[in-house]
Protein backbone atom coordinates (compact mmCIF):
# COMPACT_ATOMS: atom_id res chain seq x y z
CA UNK A 1 0.00 0.00 0.00
CA UNK A 2 1.28 3.46 -0.87
CA UNK A 3 2.14 5.71 2.05
CA UNK A 4 1.23 9.29 1.38
CA UNK A 5 2.02 12.13 3.76
CA UNK A 6 1.23 15.77 3.04
CA UNK A 7 2.86 18.60 4.99
CA UNK A 8 0.57 21.61 5.02
CA UNK A 9 -0.31 24.88 6.67
CA UNK A 10 -3.96 25.79 7.24
CA UNK A 11 -3.89 28.93 5.09
CA UNK A 12 -2.08 27.65 2.02
CA UNK A 13 -4.30 27.30 -1.05
CA UNK A 14 -1.92 24.92 -2.86
CA UNK A 15 -2.14 22.66 0.18
CA UNK A 16 -5.92 22.70 -0.14
CA UNK A 17 -5.68 21.83 -3.85
CA UNK A 18 -3.35 18.92 -3.09
CA UNK A 19 -5.74 17.50 -0.51
CA UNK A 20 -8.73 17.98 -2.80
CA UNK A 21 -6.90 16.16 -5.57
CA UNK A 22 -6.00 13.24 -3.32
CA UNK A 23 -9.55 12.99 -1.98
CA UNK A 24 -11.07 13.16 -5.47
CA UNK A 25 -8.84 10.24 -6.46
CA UNK A 26 -9.58 8.25 -3.30
CA UNK A 27 -5.97 8.33 -2.15
CA UNK A 28 -5.60 7.87 1.61
CA UNK A 29 -3.08 10.25 3.11
CA UNK A 30 -1.81 11.56 6.41
CA UNK A 31 -1.90 15.31 6.77
CA UNK A 32 0.75 16.98 8.92
CA UNK A 33 0.02 20.54 9.95
CA UNK A 34 3.49 22.06 10.18
CA UNK A 35 2.09 25.26 11.66
CA UNK A 36 1.42 23.34 14.85
CA UNK A 37 4.36 20.98 14.97
CA UNK A 38 7.96 22.20 14.96
CA UNK A 39 9.29 18.63 14.78
CA UNK A 40 7.30 18.16 11.61
CA UNK A 41 8.88 21.31 10.16
CA UNK A 42 12.30 19.74 10.65
CA UNK A 43 11.11 16.48 9.15
CA UNK A 44 9.74 18.31 6.12
CA UNK A 45 12.96 20.30 5.78
CA UNK A 46 15.02 17.13 5.91
CA UNK A 47 12.92 15.41 3.27
CA UNK A 48 12.53 18.31 0.86
CA UNK A 49 15.52 20.53 1.62
CA UNK A 50 13.30 23.58 1.79
CA UNK A 51 10.61 25.38 3.75
CA UNK A 52 7.76 25.81 1.26
CA UNK A 53 4.44 23.99 1.55
CA UNK A 54 2.84 21.76 0.48
CA UNK A 55 5.31 18.92 0.49
CA UNK A 56 3.93 15.52 -0.45
CA UNK A 57 5.84 12.35 0.43
CA UNK A 58 4.75 9.36 -1.63
CA UNK A 59 6.68 6.37 -0.35
CA UNK A 60 9.75 8.52 0.03
CA UNK A 61 9.38 10.37 -3.25
CA UNK A 62 8.95 14.07 -2.67
CA UNK A 63 6.79 16.60 -4.49
CA UNK A 64 7.13 20.28 -3.61
CA UNK A 65 4.08 22.43 -4.32
CA UNK A 66 0.86 21.33 -5.96
CA UNK A 67 2.05 19.46 -9.03
CA UNK A 68 -0.86 17.56 -10.55
CA UNK A 69 1.19 15.83 -13.23
CA UNK A 70 3.77 14.53 -10.79
CA UNK A 71 1.09 13.42 -8.35
CA UNK A 72 -0.69 11.51 -11.12
CA UNK A 73 2.56 9.86 -12.20
CA UNK A 74 3.68 8.80 -8.75
CA UNK A 75 0.23 7.60 -7.74
CA UNK A 76 -0.42 5.86 -11.06
CA UNK A 77 -3.52 7.90 -11.74
CA UNK A 78 -4.51 7.88 -15.40
CA UNK A 79 -6.08 10.61 -17.53
CA UNK B 1 -14.60 28.79 -32.47
CA UNK B 2 -14.99 30.88 -29.32
CA UNK B 3 -16.47 34.34 -29.46
CA UNK B 4 -13.95 35.41 -26.85
CA UNK B 5 -10.96 33.87 -25.14
CA UNK B 6 -10.02 35.47 -21.85
CA UNK B 7 -6.37 34.91 -21.05
CA UNK B 8 -6.10 34.97 -17.28
CA UNK B 9 -8.43 33.40 -14.72
CA UNK B 10 -7.94 35.65 -11.76
CA UNK B 11 -10.85 37.69 -10.42
CA UNK B 12 -10.79 39.92 -13.51
CA UNK B 13 -10.80 37.07 -16.04
CA UNK B 14 -13.46 35.13 -14.15
CA UNK B 15 -15.73 38.19 -13.89
CA UNK B 16 -15.26 38.90 -17.59
CA UNK B 17 -16.05 35.24 -18.29
CA UNK B 18 -19.26 35.37 -16.30
CA UNK B 19 -20.47 38.47 -18.08
CA UNK B 20 -19.47 37.22 -21.51
CA UNK B 21 -21.49 34.05 -20.86
CA UNK B 22 -24.39 36.15 -19.76
CA UNK B 23 -24.17 38.05 -23.03
CA UNK B 24 -24.41 34.72 -24.84
CA UNK B 25 -20.80 34.67 -26.00
CA UNK B 26 -19.11 31.29 -26.33
CA UNK B 27 -16.31 31.94 -23.87
CA UNK B 28 -13.09 30.31 -22.76
CA UNK B 29 -11.28 31.53 -19.65
CA UNK B 30 -7.73 30.21 -19.53
CA UNK B 31 -5.77 30.37 -16.30
CA UNK B 32 -2.12 29.70 -15.49
CA UNK B 33 0.16 30.40 -12.55
CA UNK B 34 3.37 32.37 -12.60
CA UNK B 35 4.54 30.83 -9.34
CA UNK B 36 2.69 30.77 -6.06
CA UNK B 37 -0.87 31.76 -6.93
CA UNK B 38 -3.58 29.37 -8.10
CA UNK B 39 -4.03 29.16 -11.90
CA UNK B 40 -7.78 29.54 -11.46
CA UNK B 41 -8.30 32.31 -8.97
CA UNK B 42 -5.06 34.22 -9.48
CA UNK B 43 -3.18 36.36 -6.97
CA UNK B 44 -6.23 37.00 -4.78
CA UNK B 45 -5.77 33.41 -3.61
CA UNK B 46 -2.61 34.60 -1.83
CA UNK B 47 -4.59 37.04 0.31
CA UNK B 48 -5.99 35.58 3.50
CA UNK B 49 -8.51 38.27 4.25
CA UNK B 50 -10.27 40.52 1.76
CA UNK B 51 -12.18 43.33 3.42
CA UNK B 52 -12.45 45.79 0.57
CA UNK B 53 -14.58 43.94 -1.97
CA UNK B 54 -17.94 45.74 -1.82
CA UNK B 55 -20.77 43.56 -0.63
CA UNK B 56 -18.55 41.31 1.46
CA UNK B 57 -17.42 42.63 4.83
CA UNK B 58 -14.76 39.96 5.14
CA UNK B 59 -13.90 36.85 3.18
CA UNK B 60 -10.79 34.97 2.13
CA UNK B 61 -9.18 35.57 -1.24
CA UNK B 62 -9.79 31.94 -2.16
CA UNK B 63 -13.48 32.24 -1.30
CA UNK B 64 -13.85 35.31 -3.47
CA UNK B 65 -12.14 33.56 -6.38
CA UNK B 66 -14.29 30.45 -5.92
CA UNK B 67 -17.47 32.55 -5.92
CA UNK B 68 -16.44 34.21 -9.16
CA UNK B 69 -15.49 30.89 -10.74
CA UNK B 70 -18.82 29.33 -9.73
CA UNK B 71 -20.70 32.28 -11.15
CA UNK B 72 -18.83 32.07 -14.47
CA UNK B 73 -19.39 28.33 -14.68
CA UNK B 74 -23.08 28.79 -13.92
CA UNK B 75 -23.34 29.73 -17.61
CA UNK B 76 -22.22 26.21 -18.37
CA UNK B 77 -23.50 26.14 -21.94
CA UNK B 78 -21.44 29.17 -22.79
CA UNK B 79 -18.46 29.43 -20.45
CA UNK B 80 -15.52 27.07 -20.03
CA UNK B 81 -12.93 27.81 -17.35
CA UNK B 82 -9.77 25.82 -17.88
CA UNK B 83 -6.22 25.58 -16.69
CA UNK B 84 -3.81 26.29 -19.49
CA UNK B 85 -0.86 28.56 -20.14
CA UNK B 86 -1.23 30.49 -23.40
CA UNK B 87 2.16 30.26 -25.07
CA UNK B 88 1.39 32.00 -28.33
CA UNK B 89 -1.48 34.07 -29.65
CA UNK B 90 -1.54 34.80 -33.38
CA UNK B 91 -3.72 36.62 -35.81
CA UNK B 92 -3.55 36.42 -39.54
CA UNK B 93 -4.99 39.74 -40.63
CA UNK B 94 -7.22 42.59 -39.46
CA UNK B 95 -10.40 40.66 -40.19
CA UNK B 96 -8.94 37.38 -39.06
CA UNK B 97 -9.49 35.44 -35.92
CA UNK B 98 -7.07 34.60 -33.19
CA UNK B 99 -5.36 31.29 -32.52
CA UNK B 100 -4.31 30.67 -28.95
CA UNK B 101 -1.90 27.80 -28.34
CA UNK B 102 -0.98 26.21 -25.05
CA UNK B 103 1.50 23.34 -24.87
CA UNK B 104 -1.36 20.86 -25.17
CA UNK B 105 -4.16 22.49 -27.12
CA UNK B 106 -5.14 25.08 -29.69
CA UNK B 107 -8.18 27.33 -29.54
CA UNK B 108 -9.71 29.77 -32.03
CA UNK B 109 -11.51 32.95 -31.12
CA UNK B 110 -13.01 36.07 -32.64
CA UNK B 111 -11.76 38.32 -29.84
CA UNK B 112 -9.32 38.28 -26.93
CA UNK B 113 -9.37 39.78 -23.48
CA UNK B 114 -6.02 39.99 -21.71
CA UNK B 115 -6.57 39.65 -17.98
CA UNK B 116 -3.10 38.31 -17.38
CA UNK B 117 -2.39 40.37 -14.29
CA UNK B 118 1.08 40.68 -12.85
CA UNK B 119 3.68 38.53 -11.23
CA UNK B 120 5.43 39.27 -7.98
CA UNK B 121 8.80 40.88 -8.33
CA UNK B 122 11.58 38.77 -6.84
CA UNK B 123 13.93 40.24 -4.26
CA UNK B 124 17.09 41.48 -5.95
CA UNK B 125 19.70 41.40 -3.22
CA UNK B 126 22.55 38.94 -2.84
CA UNK B 127 21.33 35.64 -1.40
CA UNK B 128 17.69 36.10 -2.37
CA UNK B 129 17.79 33.50 -5.13
CA UNK B 130 20.10 31.13 -3.29
CA UNK B 131 17.82 31.01 -0.28
CA UNK B 132 14.50 30.87 -2.10
CA UNK B 133 12.22 28.51 -0.13
CA UNK B 134 14.97 28.16 2.44
CA UNK B 135 13.98 31.28 4.29
CA UNK B 136 13.13 33.57 1.37
CA UNK B 137 9.45 33.40 0.51
CA UNK B 138 6.83 35.26 -1.49
CA UNK B 139 3.64 33.94 0.04
CA UNK B 140 3.07 34.73 3.71
CA UNK B 141 -0.24 32.92 3.59
CA UNK B 142 1.40 29.70 2.43
CA UNK B 143 4.65 29.66 4.38
CA UNK B 144 4.22 32.19 7.19
CA UNK B 145 2.78 29.66 9.67
CA UNK B 146 6.05 27.70 9.48
CA UNK B 147 7.76 30.48 11.39
CA UNK B 148 5.93 30.28 14.68
CA UNK B 149 7.80 32.18 17.40
CA UNK B 150 10.54 33.15 14.95
CA UNK B 151 11.82 36.49 13.68
CA UNK B 152 10.72 37.36 10.16
CA UNK B 153 11.03 40.26 7.76
CA UNK B 154 8.69 41.72 5.17
CA UNK B 155 10.42 43.75 2.48
CA UNK B 156 8.20 46.46 1.02
CA UNK B 157 6.13 49.48 1.91
CA UNK B 158 2.77 48.94 0.25
CA UNK B 159 -0.56 47.95 1.73
CA UNK B 160 0.21 44.40 0.57
CA UNK B 161 3.44 44.43 2.59
CA UNK B 162 1.51 45.72 5.60
CA UNK B 163 -1.11 42.97 5.30
CA UNK B 164 1.60 40.33 4.97
CA UNK B 165 3.23 41.66 8.15
CA UNK B 166 -0.06 41.62 10.04
CA UNK B 167 -0.67 38.03 9.01
CA UNK B 168 2.86 36.96 9.93
CA UNK B 169 2.53 38.62 13.34
CA UNK B 170 -0.12 36.04 14.22
CA UNK B 171 2.63 33.43 14.21
CA UNK B 172 6.04 35.07 14.52
CA UNK B 173 7.69 36.46 17.61
CA UNK B 174 8.79 39.60 15.77
CA UNK B 175 8.12 41.03 12.32
CA UNK B 176 10.30 43.69 10.77
CA UNK B 177 8.90 45.68 7.85
CA UNK B 178 11.95 46.90 5.98
CA UNK B 179 11.28 49.58 3.40
CA UNK B 180 13.65 51.72 1.33
CA UNK B 181 11.34 54.77 1.29
CA UNK B 182 10.60 57.44 3.86
CA UNK B 183 7.29 56.03 5.02
CA UNK B 184 5.30 52.88 4.45
CA UNK B 185 1.92 53.55 2.82
CA UNK B 186 -0.71 51.07 3.94
CA UNK B 187 -4.43 51.84 3.90
CA UNK B 188 -5.36 53.81 7.04
CA UNK B 189 -6.98 50.81 8.71
CA UNK B 190 -3.85 48.70 8.27
CA UNK B 191 -1.59 51.57 9.33
CA UNK B 192 -3.54 51.69 12.59
CA UNK B 193 -3.30 47.91 13.06
CA UNK B 194 0.44 48.01 12.50
CA UNK B 195 1.00 50.85 14.95
CA UNK B 196 -0.98 48.93 17.59
CA UNK B 197 0.84 45.63 17.04
CA UNK B 198 3.81 45.37 19.39
CA UNK B 199 5.36 42.55 17.38
CA UNK B 200 5.76 44.66 14.25
CA UNK B 201 8.75 46.97 13.87
CA UNK B 202 8.87 49.32 10.89
CA UNK B 203 12.33 50.15 9.57
CA UNK B 204 12.38 52.78 6.82
CA UNK B 205 15.04 54.31 4.56
CA UNK B 206 16.80 50.96 4.69
CA UNK B 207 17.61 48.17 2.27
CA UNK B 208 18.73 44.62 2.80
CA UNK B 209 22.00 44.23 0.93
CA UNK B 210 22.60 40.57 1.62
CA UNK B 211 20.71 37.55 2.87
CA UNK B 212 22.91 35.03 4.63
CA UNK B 213 22.63 31.64 6.23
CA UNK B 214 23.64 28.05 6.22
CA UNK B 215 21.01 25.47 5.29
CA UNK B 216 18.46 28.15 6.03
CA UNK B 217 18.51 31.91 6.29
CA UNK B 218 19.82 33.16 9.62
CA UNK B 219 20.74 36.81 9.11
CA UNK B 220 20.54 39.86 6.89
CA UNK B 221 22.93 42.72 6.24
CA UNK B 222 21.36 46.18 6.10
CA UNK B 223 22.68 49.33 4.47
CA UNK B 224 21.69 51.41 7.50
CA UNK B 225 21.95 50.67 11.19
CA UNK B 226 18.84 49.78 13.09
CA UNK B 227 19.19 50.29 16.83
CA UNK B 228 22.94 50.34 16.42
CA UNK B 229 23.16 47.15 14.36
CA UNK B 230 23.43 46.60 10.62
CA UNK B 231 23.22 42.81 10.83
CA UNK B 232 19.94 41.37 12.05
CA UNK B 233 19.38 37.77 13.02
CA UNK B 234 16.25 36.65 11.27
CA UNK B 235 14.66 33.36 10.24
CA UNK B 236 12.77 34.36 7.11
CA UNK B 237 12.24 37.14 4.62
CA UNK B 238 8.99 37.66 2.75
CA UNK B 239 9.19 39.73 -0.42
CA UNK B 240 6.37 42.22 -1.10
CA UNK B 241 8.08 44.69 -3.44
CA UNK B 242 5.45 45.03 -6.10
CA UNK B 243 4.86 43.24 -9.34
CA UNK B 244 5.54 43.20 -13.06
CA UNK B 245 2.65 43.25 -15.59
CA UNK B 246 2.39 40.10 -17.69
CA UNK B 247 2.04 41.76 -21.07
CA UNK B 248 4.46 39.89 -23.33
CA UNK B 249 1.79 37.91 -25.14
CA UNK B 250 -0.24 41.04 -25.78
CA UNK B 251 2.86 42.80 -27.10
CA UNK B 252 3.42 39.98 -29.56
CA UNK B 253 0.11 40.96 -31.17
CA UNK B 254 1.08 44.59 -31.50
CA UNK B 255 -0.66 45.75 -28.32
CA UNK B 256 1.10 48.85 -27.01
CA UNK B 257 2.52 48.84 -23.53
CA UNK B 258 3.83 51.75 -21.46
CA UNK B 259 7.22 52.18 -19.78
CA UNK B 260 6.10 50.00 -16.87
CA UNK B 261 4.99 47.19 -19.20
CA UNK B 262 1.30 47.88 -18.50
CA UNK B 263 -1.28 47.80 -21.28
CA UNK B 264 -2.86 51.26 -21.69
CA UNK B 265 -6.57 50.90 -22.27
CA UNK B 266 -9.42 53.23 -22.99
CA UNK B 267 -10.94 53.21 -19.55
CA UNK B 268 -14.42 53.78 -21.03
CA UNK B 269 -14.52 50.46 -22.85
CA UNK B 270 -11.36 48.45 -22.00
CA UNK B 271 -10.17 48.59 -25.63
CA UNK B 272 -6.49 48.50 -26.55
CA UNK B 273 -4.85 49.93 -29.65
CA UNK B 274 -5.61 46.68 -31.53
CA UNK B 275 -9.10 45.98 -32.82
CA UNK B 276 -10.61 42.89 -31.26
CA UNK B 277 -8.21 42.88 -28.31
CA UNK B 278 -9.31 44.14 -24.91
CA UNK B 279 -7.55 44.24 -21.57
CA UNK B 280 -8.60 44.50 -17.97
CA UNK B 281 -7.28 44.25 -14.44
CA UNK B 282 -3.78 44.58 -13.00
CA UNK B 283 -2.10 44.26 -16.41
CA UNK B 284 -3.59 47.63 -17.45
CA UNK B 285 -2.40 51.16 -16.75
CA UNK B 286 -4.75 52.28 -14.02
CA UNK B 287 -3.28 53.59 -10.74
CA UNK B 288 -5.64 52.02 -8.29
CA UNK B 289 -5.41 48.26 -8.67
CA UNK B 290 -7.77 46.25 -6.56
CA UNK B 291 -9.92 43.16 -7.10
CA UNK B 292 -13.06 45.24 -7.49
CA UNK B 293 -11.58 47.66 -10.04
CA UNK B 294 -10.23 44.72 -12.07
CA UNK B 295 -13.61 43.00 -11.96
CA UNK B 296 -15.33 46.16 -13.17
CA UNK B 297 -12.91 46.50 -16.07
CA UNK B 298 -13.30 42.81 -16.89
CA UNK B 299 -17.06 43.17 -17.18
CA UNK B 300 -16.65 46.26 -19.39
CA UNK B 301 -14.20 44.30 -21.56
CA UNK B 302 -16.73 41.49 -21.89
CA UNK B 303 -19.36 43.97 -23.03
CA UNK B 304 -16.96 45.51 -25.55
CA UNK B 305 -16.07 42.05 -26.87
CA UNK B 306 -19.78 41.35 -27.25
CA UNK B 307 -20.29 44.57 -29.22
CA UNK B 308 -17.24 43.82 -31.36
CA UNK B 309 -18.26 40.24 -32.12
CA UNK B 310 -21.76 41.29 -33.08
CA UNK B 311 -20.73 44.20 -35.23
CA UNK B 312 -18.12 42.49 -37.31
CA UNK B 313 -18.12 39.86 -40.03
CA UNK B 314 -15.49 37.27 -39.33
CA UNK B 315 -13.65 35.71 -42.19
CA UNK B 316 -10.94 33.58 -40.75
CA UNK B 317 -7.93 33.04 -42.93
CA UNK B 318 -7.17 29.67 -41.49
CA UNK B 319 -9.27 26.55 -41.58
CA UNK B 320 -12.42 27.02 -39.57
CA UNK B 321 -13.66 23.48 -39.01
CA UNK B 322 -17.02 24.50 -37.53
CA UNK B 323 -17.75 26.88 -40.37
CA UNK B 324 -16.77 24.29 -42.99
CA UNK B 325 -18.91 21.62 -41.32
CA UNK B 326 -21.88 23.94 -41.06
CA UNK B 327 -21.56 24.79 -44.76
CA UNK B 328 -21.31 21.07 -45.59
CA UNK B 329 -24.43 20.23 -43.65
CA UNK B 330 -26.34 23.01 -45.41
CA UNK B 331 -25.35 21.85 -48.88
CA UNK B 332 -26.07 18.16 -48.18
Amino acid sequence: MTNVKVYTTPTCSSCKKTKEFLNENNVKFEEVNVAKDQNAVQEMLQKSGQMGVPVTDIDGQIIIGFDKLKLKKLLNIGG
Amino acid sequence: MYDVIIIGAGVTGLAAGMYAGRLNLKTLVLGATSGTEQPIGGVITLTETVENYPGFIKLSGSELAENLQKHAEDYKDKVTVEEGKAITVERHDERGCFVVKTDEKQYDAKSIIFATGTKWRKLPMKGAKEFESRGVHYCALCDGPLYKDKVVVVVGGSDTAAKEALFLAEYAKKVYIIYRGEQIRPEPINAKRISENKKIIVVTKTNIVEIMGDKLVNKIQLDNKHEGKDVLEVDAIFGAIGSTPLSELAKSLGVKTNEKGEIPINHKDSTTNVKGIFAAGDVTDKDFKQAITGVAEGVVAAYSAYAYVNENEFVCTFYDKEYAESKESVTK
